[in-house]
């Protein structure tokens, strides 16, 4: 009896291993790169850490797919190397031999994608899943784009300085000619001449005092 | 002379700064760095400084002459000089005119890219996502980022000259900001000028000082500086390198635009212009060295920075391709495993071989750009791999905001004073005039904020000025030397300083500058010759896949006719004003003689 279930244990064993294997069509490649990463803190990648895969592909599965009761053992790996990456393939828990359809896999990768990755201390570029692009995040559009803004300010401060340059240069002129004018009326009950040197002079000013 | 008292700078260091902020301009910082880099590198001081002695100071010093014994705009000067050469001025405004109406648009692009840079992460770092967000937009990723942020996103570009856009609305507000801007800064004439220029001089000198302690502290800095101003002596037997050198320093010195003649139309009749003018030309001439130092250390840094990430995706290639442990192949040993690799797994190394980039540090080094690529898409790449990227792209683009401004200052004053010596335009204010004329280039300026207006630009900067300049200044000195005569030249002179110029000036002036120029001039008409239709690089979004944009294209008939006008419509300036005056002395005469009868 002992040898049957001991065969049937190495039996499936060899199943499982030959259901995954590398270029398997319904299996993915994951690649790690800790060192990248996280530089001196990198973890040694172990059995443990293999574990910890599996169980969180597991719970992906669980929650993102058809609901039903992923375990650990469901998860198969395969082909580990030094780079650290490795194949894996999922059976379904209701029979030991039916892979999950490649989709499937995919979806409840996507989906949880995060949280696979935050689990490990990775981001999308050290933990690849090859042929599953990472959905990049949308970036933030604000309501008004900020130069606009920046513009808006430089603009608004440029207008006023030109408004103030025009008043400024159209009071000034209308002070002068205010002036002027009472100076001429003054000065007509005196001689002539001078009257005709003050008004070749008062003439002379305006111009200079315009710019 | 006249009614009107002329104004007059406050003082003279408002006079030489002004000089200053208008030759220090965007060609010391885009063009000087390129040319050094092709033709030897340090050795190109030696053309550079011989062609500044011989044709750059005593063409400066001529034309500030001029400009202040007559105190009058360019067209003013040169009919008071010769009457029938009156269009030696007119000439010099309608180039000045052309130049005013695209040069602004690079201020527009500097407005564009400083008020970009208030983001937390700099626009044209990243490529924007396409639309299932699986990655970077295709068009971004066969560039690099920068090129898309500026060819895509700033300018909108047409794949060619051919096919028009509409306007490009941020170009077309950052082109509006950049004429108020100059209005603002002209509106008085030379009392608001005079005070900007201290701003607009000094400025940019903090910000290379600031931006070469930068520099020098990058990684890989000195990789630049030492590979560049290496010099390449054997450079110096290449007739090409002594024309450029003359070129360089006779456009960067801004001669021919009428700007000297006006700037030094309003200083007081003694100033003692010669040392101003020496000072000025060693000032240009300092900056555009300085400007270069600060600009290879960049190059370097850039360089460095590429040949690093070159390093890291090959090395990544290789982990990834044999499995091998992280830690094994560091940046520093991967061309060891390459060979390594090549003889233990040869199938499988020829599978990735095309893949593999050979990364080499002075092919990175070796890229050469100049003019708007260097300012806009090199700097901004070194710019945005720097840490605090926000504060260095700010100073960066004001800096460049700044020589711009100060060189459209001086352009736009070539302009204005001759209008402003017209009687029929004495009566209108200075404020008035000088709207209009903002008002007007800016119209006629939004042409260039349209979908294929980065070629127009392109046109007009490369035919635009430089032919006309060459001419207008070849008749300015053989008019002072021949025709006025080099005697009453100098009689004015020792009128306003007190000595008369000495021989070193007589000679350059009558003899050696009219002899460069002639060359330099002959030289240009057989490349344009020689260069069969003239060509333009396009930006072809169709044939982004197979990377092989910018791509040479001709130009079209009306492109060509166009150049042919440009060219034509400022040199013809100086036969039609000699026709136009010579008819109107003969109808004048005939009446004269007629009446003793």
């Amino acid at each position: 009896m002992l040898w049957k279930v001991l065969l049937l244990l190495g039996l499936s064993s060899a199943w499982a291993q030959k259901l995954c294997s590398p270029g398997a069509s319904d299996g993915y490649k994951v690649r790690l790169s800790i060192n990248s990463a996280l530089g001196d803190q990198a973890y040694v990648w172990n059995e443990n850490e293999m574990f910890l895969f599996r169980a969180t592909l597991a719970f992906a599965m669980r929650t993102y797919s058809d609901g039903q009761e992923y375990d650990v053992a469901n998860v198969v790996v395969c082909d580990e190397t030094p780079r650290v990456s490795f194949w894996f393939v999922v059976t379904s828990p209701l029979d030991a031999s039916l892979l999950v359809d490649k989709r499937r896999v995919e979806e409840a990768v996507r989906k949880s994608r995060s949280r696979i990755n935050s689990a490990f201390l990775l981001t999308d570029d050290t933990l690849e899943f090859i042929g599953i692009p990472p959905t990049l995040e949308a970036p933030v559009a604000p309501d008004t784009p900020p130069w606009l803004i920046a513009f808006g300010v430089v603009m608004g401060g440029v207008g006023a300085g030109i408004v103030v340059l025009l008043v400024s240069s159209v009071v000034q002129k209308i002070r002068k000619k205010r002036d002027g004018e009472e100076e001429t009326g003054g000065k007509t009950e005196n001689e002539a001449a001078s009257d005709a040197i003050y008004n070749m002079s008062f003439s002379d000013d305006e111009p200079v005092t315009q710019m | 002379m006249g009614k009107e008292a002329r104004q007059n700078w406050d003082n003279p260091v408002q006079f030489v700064l002004a000089c200053v902020s208008y030759a220090v301009g965007l060609g010391n910082v885009w063009r000087f760095p390129y040319l050094c880099q092709m033709h030897g590198g340090g050795g190109f001081l030696i053309p550079y400084l011989i062609m500044l002695v011989l044709e750059g100071i005593p063409l400066f010093y001529m034309e500030l002459a001029i400009g202040q014994k007559m105190s009058l705009g360019s067209i003013g000067a040169w009919t008071a000089i010769n009457p029938y050469l009156g269009g030696i001025g007119v000439a010099s405004v309608v180039t000045s005119m052309y130049l005013c109406l695209y040069y602004n648009i690079i201020n527009a692009w500097s407005f564009w890219y400083l008020f970009h840079s208030f983001q937390s992460v700099l626009p044209w770092a990243e490529c924007p996502l396409n639309s299932n967000r699986t990655g970077p937009i295709e068009e971004c990723e066969t560039g690099t980022s920068t090129e898309y942020f500026f060819y895509r996103e700033t300018l909108n570009i047409s794949s060619s000259i051919e096919e028009n856009g509409g306007i490009h609305m941020g170009q077309a507000l950052c082109l509006l900001l950049a004429w108020v801007i100059t209005y603002l800064f002209i509106a008085r004439g030379v009392k608001s000028t005079g005070k900007v220029v201290y701003f607009t001089a000094i400025f940019p000198y903090v910000v290379l000082f600031i931006y070469l302690i930068r520099g020098f502290t990058l990684h890989g800095a000195f990789n630049g500086v030492a590979y560049m101003f290496t010099p390449k002596l054997e450079q110096l037997a290449n007739p090409t390198t002594w024309i450029n050198a003359a070129t360089q320093i006779f456009f960067s010195l801004g001669l021919g635009f009428g700007t000297l003649i006006a700037f030094a139309s309003y200083n007081q009749y003694n100033n003692n212009f010669e040392r101003q003018a020496i000072i000025v030309s060693f000032i240009n001439c300092g900056t555009s060295i300085f400007a270069s130092v600060v600009t290879f250390s960049i190059y370097g840094f850039k360089a460095t920075v590429n040949y690093e990430n070159c390093l890291e995706r090959t090395r990544l290639l290789l982990l990834n391709t044999f499995n091998l442990a992280e830690d094994s192949v560091s940046m520093d040993n991967v061309f060891e495993w390459i060979e390594k690799l090549n003889t233990t797994y040869p199938q499988q190394f020829a599978e990735i071989a095309h893949k593999l980039e050979g990364c080499d540090l002075e092919s990175e080094l070796d890229t050469a750009v100049e003019g708007t690529g260097l300012a806009f898409i090199v700097y901004s790449e070194a710019i945005m791999n720097m840490p605090v990227s926000q504060l260095w792209s700010v100073l960066y683009f004001l800096m460049l905001l700044l020589l711009g401004m100060g060189s459209m200052l001086g352009n736009i004053m070539a302009i204005i004073t001759p209008l402003r010596d017209f009687k029929l335009l004495s009566h209108i204010s200075d404020e008035l005039l000088n709207g209009l004329v903002c008002v007007f280039c800016l119209l006629l300026g939004l042409g260039f904020t349209t979908t294929s207006g980065n070629y127009w630009f392109t046109m007009f900067n490369d035919y635009g000025a430089n032919f006309s300049l060459l001419f207008v200044v070849l008749a300015e000195v053989i008019t002072v030397s021949y025709i006025y005569g080099i005697k009453r030249f100098e009689k004015d002179i020792e009128d306003m300083l007190g000595h008369r110029p000495n021989w070193y000036w007589k000679i350059m002036w009558a003899g050696v500058s009219p002899l460069l120029l002639i060359t330099l001039f002959i030289v240009y008409i057989v490349n344009y010759i020689q260069g069969g239709t003239p060509t333009y690089q396009a930006w072809n979004k169709e044939l982004v896949s197979w990377g092989s944009f910018p791509l040479l294209t001709d130009y079209p008939v009306f492109g060509q006719l166009f150049i042919a006008l440009l060219l034509v419509s400022s040199v013809s300036c100086v036969p039609l004003t000699a026709l136009y005056v010579y008819c109107r002395e003969r109808k004048r005469r005939p009446a004269h003689t007629g009446s003793p009868e």
